[in-house]
């Protein structure tokens, strides 16, 4: 490669890490007010980081004076149980609908899609009226409950299954297994790929759900992360450090498993994204 | 010994035959979580949301009184209805294009010659899957209109009077549109790299060959080869776009002055600050209706553009 163009090439590089970085300010910003004094947050002028003089007390407020490991903890266990029960009816819905089919299974999988294109915050009307008469609202369960039943997910893994080797599973049946069994020994361990990929991206969107502990949750104890961070920030308006602090926290367990599973993630994206 | 091998494929037929109806059996039988989900939580909700633009609904005790299209035509009547559509469109006129375009511009930057392209990439995906709320509680004092550091680099650089953002009429609903977009925009690029990586080299060339130049490369090439990545990104923009709604509840909670009051928004007020379920719900019906119309619309226009291979 001649010299010039190499320059080229690295001033392009450079340039493109810059738009990078400042496509990502806001969060830097996020960072550097966490580790602050509340009179340092609009100082001028501007210092990134006061080496000398960083200030942790914000997160160790925020992690023993609010009631931020509570909401983690609930949103964590909001994001398991919602994931393990969606997985679940996702896989035996698919292997139902591609793989096994059954009398109308076309056409009312084709009613599922349909469902793809309400609104979500329609069908949250009547999901509140419904769980206040039955009582399950300012639980948990009215958040999980819900988030169960995903038509996309349902058609990922129906997708997968549609293409799926009869042979395999015919010659479990020859071996005198039955169909839930051949599923659960042949079909099942197969799946672990796409199984992976929806839990990863139901992970993420359930993650993020603000609107439903919105409407359905009022104890406190009850909030999961979103919620939390909107009630702290109404709470203490003022305080910026310590909500960058606060917003730091809430972040880095979904940058950590993004991080950790950064080739994958983009992978399934990918997958379900153009197949979708 | 021939009757051996009659009885065998006898055997073997009367298995498959039943086979077929066992696995049919079993088919309907392991689909049943999934359909009495669907049921329980979207085919009945659905339906309610239907009846309850129709009743007015008393909460306390539970009773319902039919009252015909009666929310439908306060609706249409309600100006503030017509304004959070307006918004909602507004929204959309920035929002959709914005994102398809800074998405697409992205992934040609990741896709063309340059080191450090996961870093890159890494930084452009990071809004996208970061916490929304966290996000927004971010933006809310980053655009700060005296303080933040937004309009304090603005004003050290000589600009007298910058823009108030998330309380000035004119600024809120663009900013939150772009927000949108900056959160968004990685899924975009994503999807957009995967499909410029998919286009073979050997069109390039020979391109190349003929003499083409960039511009018409990117239009007789990339531009169809990509076409169907282009349009299912571009339903689900429309789709996001109709639903938004965290911004304008964690920074504007509508205003100032309704400017931000989307449809979604209106929704959720009508419903959760002023308990009228049944003109949230009309409301809701016509957001699904028009959700139905855009995807209608633009399901027949792809035929002008979409090009499969």
């Amino acid at each position: 490669m001649p010299l010039g163009s190499n320059v080229r090439y690295t001033v392009r590089s450079v340039v493109y890490l810059l738009v990078g970085l400042v496509f990502i300010t806001p969060l830097l910003w996020m960072i550097s007010t966490s580790l602050k004094f509340e009179h340092q947050v609009f100082e001028r002028p501007f210092v990134f980081i006061h080496w000398d003089a960083v200030n942790w007390n914000n997160y160790s407020h925020v992690l023993t004076g609010t009631d931020f490991p509570v909401w983690l903890w609930n949103s964590v266990i909001v994001v398991i149980v919602s994931v393990v029960f969606r997985l679940l009816l996702s896989a035996l819905g698919g292997y139902a609908f591609g793989f096994l089919k059954f009398r109308y299974s076309d056409g009312i999988f084709f009613a599922f899609l349909a469902a793809m294109f309400i609104p979500y915050q329609l069908t949250l009307l009547p999901q509140f009226i419904s769980f206040r008469f039955i009582g399950l609202l300012d639980s948990h369960w009215a958040l999980i409950l819900p988030n169960i039943v995903d038509v996309l997910s349902i058609f990922l893994m129906r997708q997968f299954f549609l293409s799926f080797p009869k042979e395999l599973v015919h010659a479990a049946y020859l071996e005198g297994s039955g169909v839930f069994r051949s599923f659960v020994r042949v079909a099942l361990p197969l799946a672990a790929t796409p199984l992976l990929t929806l839990g990863l991206l139901s992970f993420f969107m359930i993650w993020d759900q603000y609107f439903q502990p919105l409407i359905f949750l009022h104890s406190k104890e009850l909030y999961t992360i979103p919620i939390g961070l909107q009630s702290f920030q109404t709470q203490f308006g003022k305080q910026y450090a310590m909500q960058m602090a606060l917003a730091c926290l809430a972040i880095i367990p979904v940058l950590g498993v993004f991080l950790a599973l950064q080739k994958r993630f983009v992978e399934s994206i990918v997958s379900s994204g153009l197949k979708g | 010994m021939e009757t051996a091998v009659n009885e065998g494929k006898r055997v073997r037929r009367g298995r498959a035959y039943s086979l077929e109806k066992l696995e049919r059996r079993a088919g309907l039988l392991f689909a049943l979580p999934a359909l009495v989900g669907f049921l329980l939580f979207v085919f009945v909700p659905m339906l309610c949301v239907l009846l309850l633009s129709l009743y007015k609904v008393d909460l306390m005790t539970y009773t319902f009184e039919f009252k015909g299209f009666g929310f439908y035509d306060k609706m249409l009547g309600d100006p503030d209805f017509w304004k959070s559509v307006r918004n909602t469109l507004t929204y959309m006129a920035i929002y959709v294009p914005l994102t398809l375009l800074l998405g697409l511009g992205m992934a040609l930057v990741l896709n063309g010659k340059m080191r450090a392209r996961g870093v890159v990439r890494t930084f452009f995906i990071i809004p996208y899957i970061t916490t929304y709320v966290a996000t927004l509680v971010v933006w809310n004092v980053f655009l700060h209109p005296t303080e933040g550091p937004v309009n304090s680099l603005l004003m050290s650089l000589g600009v007298e009077r910058p823009p108030q953002y998330m309380v000035d009429k004119h600024w809120a609903l663009p900013m939150l549109a772009l927000i949108g977009s900056w959160k968004d925009v990685g899924y975009h690029c994503i999807l957009f790299l995967a499909a410029l990586q998919g286009v073979s080299k050997d069109y390039y060339e020979a391109a190349e060959i003929d003499g083409a130049g960039r511009l018409q490369r990117f239009k007789h090439i990339t531009f169809p080869l990509i076409s169907p990545t282009s349009f299912f990104l571009l339903l689900i923009t429309i789709i996001g776009g109709l639903q938004a709604f965290y911004q304008m509840a964690l920074l504007t909670k509508g205003g100032p002055a309704f400017s931000t009051t989307t449809m979604t928004y209106h929704i959720y007020r009508s419903a959760f600050e002023f308990y009228n379920f049944s003109y949230a719900s009309a409301v809701g019906m016509f957001l699904f209706l028009l959700t139905l119309v855009l995807i209608a619309v633009n399901w027949f226009a792809q035929k002008k553009w979409v090009f499969y291979q």
